[in-house]
């Protein structure tokens, strides 16, 4: 992470059209987006997939941020919406999405990535309804603090912290007893 | 914390674990991205479809970007495509519309074609881009081999009431391109929204603010079926069964909005399923004119009807239709207009569905009003302007060109904009006249007064003072629906979305004095049910106008209104006494009801009040529903078999919870039977849609 008043010009200069500070925000974005995509997604390939859209997207609508609010707040919403997106254009093509068969991760780079586990995790989670899978990744993934999360979600912070307490309680209650 | 807590552990776990991007995808990604880049710096300026249209040696590039599961895709998409298009421009010698209208079409077709004999120039996003493309030309092309020779020829004469299918297909994909940027504009509007929060603000109407926070609440959850971009409805539920011995007594509001039916349309001709909450029945039903009798005088402003049927989809139940038939107003009658447009020109608006519509629509109005009405011409984007001072209708060339000279750009200071266009409603108010602002936009508001309940406050104001207003929406992608009725509602006018040229020339043109002259206002309906004829009821549609029993007789109370010549039709599905067909099980300790002398004829009773435009105090109608239905004439049960065909089709389209195995089918067969004479081809049109929602829903 870069200091914010470097960042900060950085993306002036971006939204200007100047190319290397754009390179130097890309840099600055990639690893967020790829680890959000990633735990959204739970595998490597469509987690690339998405974070390249997102890419795209971070570069056509650099010029459109303000600075009224926080970067990291617009560039998780920028991903947040990327995810949904990509997943709602490949549902209509894979309607079984869900029921898909993983491929087991390979790849040294993947190491210590339990992808299959969290697949299913974040599956359950997803079937709680929608914004339940972005909500618990911001918050148990990313650090956020439950405001922070219902900022960029643009939802009542109250509604994160329900929906963190229902993840809980669905996955006690329903898996609990399979890990004794 | 005990083992049960694992999973949730584990869950925490994996998502704190924090893997590093493979080098290739990362490398992959950052050419694009720079690319693109460079490509959006270059290109600012142009337009979007330009854009994206031009071949760039660069943007080869892009097509290094996996997409799996699409070999052998790109010959079939070819031999669909010229399959479609050979068709397209065949039906090109059909088509009636305007020149203007056509000539965006056919980029349009151009866009695709060169978009898939090219595919490695696709420069967007091209995952997800390219899949919508083939979507929207698979979807367009299936109907055309499938239909038999007579559905052929009436396809072609419904050429003359809007574009063909495959053409609006096409013209949709262009549309998918620009989704994502209007998403992004949405969002830096939400951002600019935030902004103007922050600041201290100098309009004195800006009280509270809590409201946009609400708005954005829907903003980011994407809609169950797809693809509806940011478009923002409010959640609807369809009314429950209500047991007659529990609560006898149902209470709604008239509604005479169409907006949702062509926004509906819209959905339906891109390909895909409206979201539920975008449907409403009742705008559906009322989107077409019945032809119930007129009402015999002026002194009671409209005639009331009621058929009794079966119900379609419910054996056993029964549909009771009320009609209302406004009076229609002869043109020498027609009250002075003082009219100011509100339109607004922000960027957003400068695709050819919006600002170019927005002029075009209102030249067609302008072709309706009288020589001494006048009209004025407010714009608002980053700040608000008066374009055109109140100016006389004989004046037309000096208002023409004023309308011609609108071009888009900045955002949206709707609030302001509203402002000023009543100050002037007001400068040339004539309590004679009909004062009525009428407002055309995508439906942001993010300037000015920011809080909807100040700015529906501050409407609700002018109206008591007599200016109304119009709402016209225009556009896909970020339209605020619920923001739009609910000024319009509290403007005592109607909310209308105008996706074509045809559309505004039905509100416009066809309804003009409807859309204009209110003759009735505070309309009321209160239906009390007889327990010992009927078991259960339910209400279709009117969802969103529900009133309490109360509210009926307090004059206080605002509701819709009717203008001239508007019907208003509403349907209640009952279940007789008797029937098995109910759905609520008797209860067990509630006594069965003590039978009424001698009302055993009637299924209930229903009473109307509505107020005379300037009277404060409410009129009442009332008759009974009688359960031989009186003198049904084969006209009006003509009427109420289409408005029955709609209604099923609504229901569909909100998940079918109460119509059992009633199929699209069973609704286009009901809506074919029933078009009577159909002068502007608006239910041949209907049958077309029904014909294409089943389509999507085999998608």
């Amino acid at each position: 992470m870069s200091p914010p008043s470097e960042l900060d010009a950085w993306l002036r200069a971006a939204q200007k059209g100047d190319q290397a500070a754009f390179a130097q925000v890309f840099d600055h974005c990639y690893g967020t987006m790829y680890r959000y995509a990633l735990k959204w997604s739970g595998n490597v390939a469509d987690a690339e997939d998405i974070t390249q859209v997102a890419s795209i997207k971070l570069a056509k609508s650099i010029g459109q941020f303000q600075f009224d609010a926080a970067f990291t707040t617009w560039l998780y919403r920028l991903v947040v919406n990327t995810a949904i997106d990509w997943q709602r254009s490949n549902q209509r093509h894979h309607p079984v999405a869900q029921a898909e068969t993983i491929e087991p991760e390979t790849g040294d780079s993947q190491a210590g990535f339990n992808g299959v586990l969290l697949q299913q995790l974040i599956a359950r989670v997803a079937e709680l309804g929608e914004g339940f899978r972005e909500a618990v990744i911001l918050v148990l993934g990313e650090g956020f603090s439950h405001r922070e999360a219902a900022e960029v979600l643009a939802v009542q912070e109250s509604t994160i912290s329900w929906r963190i307490h229902q993840v809980r309680k669905v996955l006690t209650e329903q898996l609990g007893g399979d890990h004794e | 914390m005990s083992n049960s807590d694992q999973p949730f552990n584990d869950l925490e776990k994996l998502l704190q674990t924090t893997p590093e991007p493979a080098k290739d995808a990362r490398e992959k990604a950052r050419r694009l991205a720079m690319q693109a880049f460079a490509e959006s710096h270059a290109e600012a300026g142009e337009s979007a479809l330009a854009g994206n249209n031009k071949p760039t040696q660069t943007s080869a590039e892009a097509e290094s970007v996996e997409i799996k599961d699409r070999q052998g895709f790109w010959p079939r998409l070819r031999q669909t495509l010229t399959q479609q298009l050979t068709e397209v421009f065949d039906m090109k010698k059909q088509w009636l519309v305007s020149g203007a209208f056509a000539s965006v079409s056919l980029i349009a077709v151009t866009f695709v074609l060169v978009r898939v004999t090219q595919p490695e120039l696709i420069t967007t996003a091209p995952g997800v881009e390219r899949e919508r493309v083939l979507e929207e030309v698979v979807v367009a092309a299936e109907p055309a081999p499938g239909r038999e020779a007579p559905e052929m020829a009436e396809a072609m004469a419904d050429v003359s009431a809007g574009p063909s299918e495959a053409d609006l297909a096409a013209r949709a994909s262009v549309e998918r391109q620009r989704q994502a940027e209007i998403v992004m504009a949405q969002r830096k509007q939400a951002e600019e929204r935030k902004m103007v929060m922050a600041a201290p603000s100098q309009s004195p109407l800006v009280t509270s603010m809590p409201a946009p926070m609400l708005m954005e609440d829907n903003a980011i959850v994407p809609p169950a079926s797809g693809l509806a971009g940011d478009d923002e409805f409010n959640e609807l539920d369809s009314n429950p069964v209500q047991r007659v011995a529990e609560s006898p007594v149902s209470t709604f509001s008239v509604d005479v909005d169409t907006a949702s039916y062509s926004f509906v349309r819209r959905m339906l001709n891109n390909g895909v399923l409206p979201q539920k909450d975008a449907v409403r029945l009742e705008e559906m039903v009322n989107y077409f004119d019945y032809q119930y009798p007129l009402p015999e005088s002026k002194k009671v402003p409209f005639s009331t009807s009621v058929v009794v049927q079966d119900s379609p989809w419910r054996a056993g139940n029964k549909l009771i239709q009320i009609g209302i038939k406004g009076y229609e107003l002869p043109r020498e009658q027609l009250p002075k207009s003082n009219l100011v447009f509100l339109l607004d020109v922000s960027g957003s608006m400068s695709q050819p569905d919006k600002l170019p519509l927005v002029k075009q629509s209102m030249e067609l109005l302008l072709s309706q009003l009288n020589q001494d009405d006048s009209v004025a011409i407010v714009v608002y984007a980053g700040a608000a302007g008066t374009v055109l001072e109140p100016t006389a209708v004989r004046e037309r060339e000096k208002i023409v060109q004023a309308l011609n000279q609108l071009t888009a750009g900045g955002s949206t200071a709707g609030g302001e904009g509203i402002q000023l266009a009543y100050q002037l409603a007001e400068s040339q108010y004539d309590d004679k006249a009909v004062n009525r602002v009428i407002l055309a936009t995508d439906g942001d508001f993010n300037v000015g007064i920011t809080d909807h309940s100040a700015l529906t406050d501050f409407i609700e104001r002018k109206r008591d003072k007599g200016i109304y207003l119009s709402v016209l929406g225009f556009g896909q992608g970020n339209y605020h629906d619920n923001l739009m009725q609910n000024l319009a509602q509290n403007g005592n006018g109607v909310a209308a979305y105008i996706d074509t040229l045809s559309e505004a020339q039905k509100v416009l043109v066809h309804q003009a004095t409807s859309t204009l002259f209110t003759i009735a206002k505070d309309v009321k309906i209160q239906v009390e049910f007889n327990p010992v004829t009927v078991a259960e009821y339910r209400l279709l549609g009117f969802e969103s106008r529900l009133l309490k029993q109360e509210d009926f007789n307090n004059d206080k109370v605002d509701a819709g209104d009717i203008g001239a010549g508007h019907t208003v039709t509403a349907i209640y599905e009952i279940t007789p006494v008797g029937s098995d067909s109910s759905l609520i099980d008797d209860s067990r300790y509630q006594p069965g009801e003590q039978p009424v002398a001698d009302k055993g004829d009637e299924y209930g009773f229903l009473k109307l009040r509505y107020k005379l435009p300037g009277d404060d105090n409410s009129q009442l109608i009332q008759q009974p529903i009688l359960i031989k239905g009186g003198n049904t004439s084969e006209l009006l049960r003509r009427e109420a078999n289409f408005a029955t065909a709609v209604a099923g089709f609504a229901q569909l389209l909100r998940g079918g919870q109460y119509t059992g195995n009633w199929s699209y089918d069973d609704a286009l067969g009901l809506a074919q039977a029933n078009k009577g004479d159909d002068a502007y081809g608006y239910r041949t049109e209907f049958v077309q849609l029904v014909r294409k929602a089943k389509l999507a829903k085999g998608m």
